[in-house]
Order: C-alpha cells, then structure tokens, then sequence
C-alpha cells in the first residue's frame, strides 16, 4: 500500500509556479523526506494533501483512496507554525484537537509526557517559548497514536537538544512501524532521519526514491602524507577508485560506494615509499550531492 | 452537529473578550431601553403634556402589546455588537491559523464553516431571548397587563440580529482580517448603506429600503409618532420585506460557504 501517491499536481499563485507537475509515492513504513530550499514548494505541497490549499491541477490519493477528512484524522500533522489558540492552555487545546481527529482525551497525558510539557500543561499557550510552542504541536501529532506522520521542517525553533530529541523521536516512530513523512531544508537532517527522499527545487520534483541511492552513491577517501604532490601521482591508477584529486588539505579519492578499502590504501602508499598522517573514509556530503542534483536546474 | 457545536463551545469556553463583549451587549439591551423607558416615563407623565402625548405620538410604547415593537426597535440599534463577536469568532481563528488546524486535524471545510453559520444563528437566537425578556419587564413597569399580540415583531428582530450576524461572518470570512473585517462592517452597517440607500429610495420609489440590511431595519418601524409617519409615506409590504430579508440571508450563506471551500486557506 501506499500511504500517499501524488499525481502530476500543479499550483500556481498568479504568475508563480509553486508546483509543476509533481508526482511520487510514499511507501508504507518509510521515513520519506521533501527536501529542497526555501521557497521550493515543500509546504505547497503539503498544504495541498491536507486540504487547506487547492491545486490547480493533478490529484493525489491517502491510503490508495480519495482523500476525505477520515484520512486527515489518521495523520499526525505539523504544517509550517504550530496553530493553536493562545488564549488556552495546552490541555484546553489537545482537547479540541483529540475531538476534531475523534481521538480519546485520556490520551493527552501521554503525549505531553512525551514531549515534556507536563509540568507547563496548564499554563495557556501565549506564555510559551517558541520551543514549547514546537513540542506541543508535535505533542498533539501524537494524538491517538496514528500510523501516518507528516511533519513540515519539525526542527524548527528548537535548540540543538530539542533537535536530537525530536530527530531520536522520528527514528523511533519509524522503529515502531509508522510512516513519517516530512519537508525540509536541512539536508543533514533528511539525511539522519529519511529512508526515502524527494528533491524539490522551484517546484519542480528533481528526483526521488531511496536515500542511499539518490545521495549517497561514492565513498571519499581522504589521505595525507608530507609529500603531497607524490602521493597524489602514486595514487593516480590505484584499482577501483574513479578519481583522485587535491583539495585545500587532503588528497581525495573517489570510490563507488561500499568498495573503497582502507588498508589496502595505507599498504600501497607504504608500500611506495610514503608514511600517510591522515586516512579517513567518509561519505559523499549531502551538500555537495544537494548542489550537483539541482545545478542542472 | 452537536459534536461540532461541542467544539466550538471549547473554543469560546475561555475566550475572556467574547464573554465580556457578551455580558456588555446583554446589559446594554437592558440599558438602553431603560433610558427611553425613562424618556417616555417623563414625556407621559408631565403634568401641563397631560394626554397631548397621548394624542401626538400615540399611546405609551413600552405598553403592551407595543412593547415588542418598541423594544425590538430601540435593541435594533445595538445590532452592531453580535456582528462584532460574530467577527472576533472568525477572525481570530485566521489570525491563530487555527481554521487551518482545524481542516489539518479533520474537519472537512464544510464542517468549519456550518458551525459558524450556526453560532450565527445563536447569537441571534440568544439577542431575541434577552430582548424578550427586556419587553416583558418594561411592559410590566409601565403598569399594562400582558398581550402578546405584537410579539411577532420579536421574530423580525431575529432576523434583523441574524442579518447583522451573517453579514459580519460574510465580511469575516472575505476579508480575514480582524481589523479589516471590523472597519468594514461598522462603516457598511452605520454609514455607507444609509448613505447609498438613502439617496435611491428617494428617487426610485423607496428602493433604498432593499439594500441587505436596511431591508430588515424596514420591518420594524417606531411605533411612536405611527398617524405623523403613515401621512410621509406608505407603510411597507412587510411580507415582501420578510422575504427579501430572508433571500439575503440565503445568499450570506451560499457566498460564505462557497468562498470557504473553495480558497487557499
């Protein structure tokens, strides 16, 4: 099943394309990220599934259905802000949320335990930090337990524990069998979390599918050693790597994912003569894949 | 409905300006039929006016059973105060965001806006009772026993204060802004309709009378200075009024409804 399939949809704001034909699908029990830079279309999009915005063309399915307002109160949502009414506390407004989505009020206790908020519960919502003010609204996409998350850039406001403990919070659910779907501009974050990605850029779908295979496709091997220059010519045929190059500190080589094998490295260079002082494997920076996907654009 | 209606409770419960906007327009109801009641208690009861009151503007309006009229007239003007908290109700949930939370949550937009339409109802419902029982105690004071003959005039008051309440929620939901919202209501409803319809009635043969809310002001006349008033003009048809009263009503409703599904929210 899919959670939800979205089919060719655009949107316009006047002259603006928000949206140009975009379509994909997210499967179930995925953790499936919308990236791309401000401005791309990320919350259009989500504004659209959840009903408050209107398409100017495509459709979309929840469930492998049409979407009606059952669908919607089987999705745990944080859209942009945290909406709630100032003027009440957050029981007051978990209360109207629990009834809206047909969910049980005894729930509330729980999900406030969860993002902390226990001991300010009462407190109405206008003396809160803007953290607070993000926690309780993760709080009330908690509600009922859905199955279906949909967060739209859930890190925002928080500090960088605030940060982890919702990144930790993701995962989890993700462990527990619930499909996360999320927008956002920080591309480590997509990469942290996400199973699966969509790459937007000016509204327009760049690519899509599984995240270890649209971002993360070579392996870097960074080396130094005192002789630059001569380390970079002996390891100009070294087998399987796809490139080799200089930057600013290190000697980079440029393996196809999974192949590049340290030791096998330090023994060449050893073996020619050279005493490396730097041998590090890392992955291909997102940033850098982010930059290369929507260059082209 | 009644588990919508549940929510919306939730949502007003303890929103402390709504109550007290209330509680000021309850009193006021009150208040300011006692003032006229005083008035005509001083006009009725000067000793050298004995029985030229009678004769000039009729007999006492908070008598019965003109008291209905008098005091649906005389609340009239207070009608600006429901259609202001039909305004706060709305816009204040554009300025939360909240209608959008709402739709997140799982309402469907129907949903939303049919309770309001409701709360728009029971607003009005609420200003009738409170001018029903205003009636009654001035009838009473005046010293005249009890005659419901007039009392239907309390059912154009309803839809007079529904009028006021469904234009308010219309201008609401088109504008979306509190203030915006606010301005335009009270320089439609005080000024500019007068000032539009003034002018046309007295050249188009009182056509002025339909513009939307003066259609309802029209059928509830002073029933003071009644013989002064019959020889400048016609009385009214006041079935064609309730009619087109009750057509506007409709289409506040349809646009409403009609602008809330169908816009980015």
């Amino acid at each position: 099943m899919s959670i939800l399939t979205v089919d060719n949809i655009h949107k316009n704001y006047g002259s603006i394309q928000a949206l140009n034909g975009v379509s994909f699908k997210v499967p179930e029990k995925s953790v499936f990220g919308i990236l791309g830079p401000n401005g791309s279309g990320k919350t259009t999009l989500l504004g659209i599934i959840l009903n408050v915005l209107k398409a100017n063309s495509g459709t979309y399915q929840l469930f492998d259905e049409a979407p009606t307002k059952k669908h919607r109160q089987q999705i745990g949502t944080l859209l942009e802000t945290p909406n709630f009414y100032h003027y009440l506390s957050a029981v007051q407004n978990l209360r109207i949320a629990a009834r809206i989505k047909g969910r049980d009020e005894k729930d509330i206790d729980r999900v406030l335990e969860i993002v902390d908020l226990s001991k300010r519960k009462h407190s109405k919502f206008s003396t809160y930090s803007l953290g607070m003010k993000q926690r309780l609204a993760v709080a009330s996409c908690l509600l009922g337990d859905p199955s279906v998350l949909m967060f739209d850039e859930p890190t925002n406001g928080l500090d960088p524990v605030g940060i982890a403990e919702t990144r930790e919070l993701i995962k989890r659910l993700n462990k527990e069998g619930k499909t996360i779907i999320m927008a956002s501009h920080l591309l480590d974050e997509v990469e942290k979390v996400c199973t699966h990605v969509a790459v937007l850029l000016k509204g327009t779908l760049v690519t899509h599918g599984h995240v270890n295979e649209i971002l993360i496709n070579e392996d870097i091997v960074e080396l130094s050693g005192c002789n630059t220059d001569q380390l970079l010519s002996i390891l100009q045929n070294f087998p399987g790597s796809s490139a080799v190059r200089k930057n600013e500190h290190y000697v980079e080589m440029m393996f196809p994912s999974g192949e590049a094998t340290l030791d096998h490295i330090n023994q060449h260079c050893f073996e020619k003569g050279i005493v490396l002082n730097h041998l590090r494997l890392r992955r291909k920076s997102l940033e850098a894949k982010f930059f290369e996907l929507t260059k082209g654009n | 409905m009644m588990h919508l209606l549940k929510i919306e409770w939730l949502k007003l419960k303890n929103y402390r300006t709504f109550w007290i906007l209330s509680a000021l327009y309850l009193i006021s109801i009150f208040g300011i039929n006692y003032i006229v009641y005083r008035i005509q208690e001083n006009i009725y009861n000067a000793k050298q006016a004995k029985g030229m009151a009678e004769m000039v503007m009729g007999s006492r309006p908070y008598f019965f059973p003109t008291v209905w009229q008098m005091t649906s007239y005389v609340s009239s003007f207070l009608l600006f105060l429901p259609g202001l908290l039909m305004i706060i109700s709305i816009t204040n949930e554009y300025s939360y965001k909240t209608h959008r939370q709402n739709i997140i949550d799982g309402w469907s937009r129907k949903d939303f806006i049919s309770v309001k339409l409701v709360l728009a109802v029971i607003v009005a419902l609420i200003s009738m009772l409170m001018v029903f029982i205003t009636a009654l105690f001035f009838g009473y004071s005046s010293g005249s026993s009890f005659d419901y003959e007039k009392i239907y005039y309390l059912g154009y008051f309803f839809i007079q204060t529904l009028s006021y309440t469904m234009v308010a929620l219309l201008f609401s939901i088109l504008f979306k802004r509190g203030a915006l919202a606010i301005g335009v209501f009270f320089l439609y409803s005080l000024v500019l309709e007068n000032l539009i319809a003034k002018p046309i009635s007295h050249y188009f043969n009182d056509a002025g009378r339909f513009f939307p809310l003066e259609s309802t002001d029209t059928l509830i006349p002073l029933p003071v200075f009644v013989n002064v008033q019959r020889q400048m003009s016609a009385a009214p048809n006041y079935t064609l009024f309730l009619i087109v009263a009750i057509v506007y009503l409709i289409l506040y409703a349809i646009l409403a409804v009609k602008k809330f599904e169908s816009d980015d929210l």
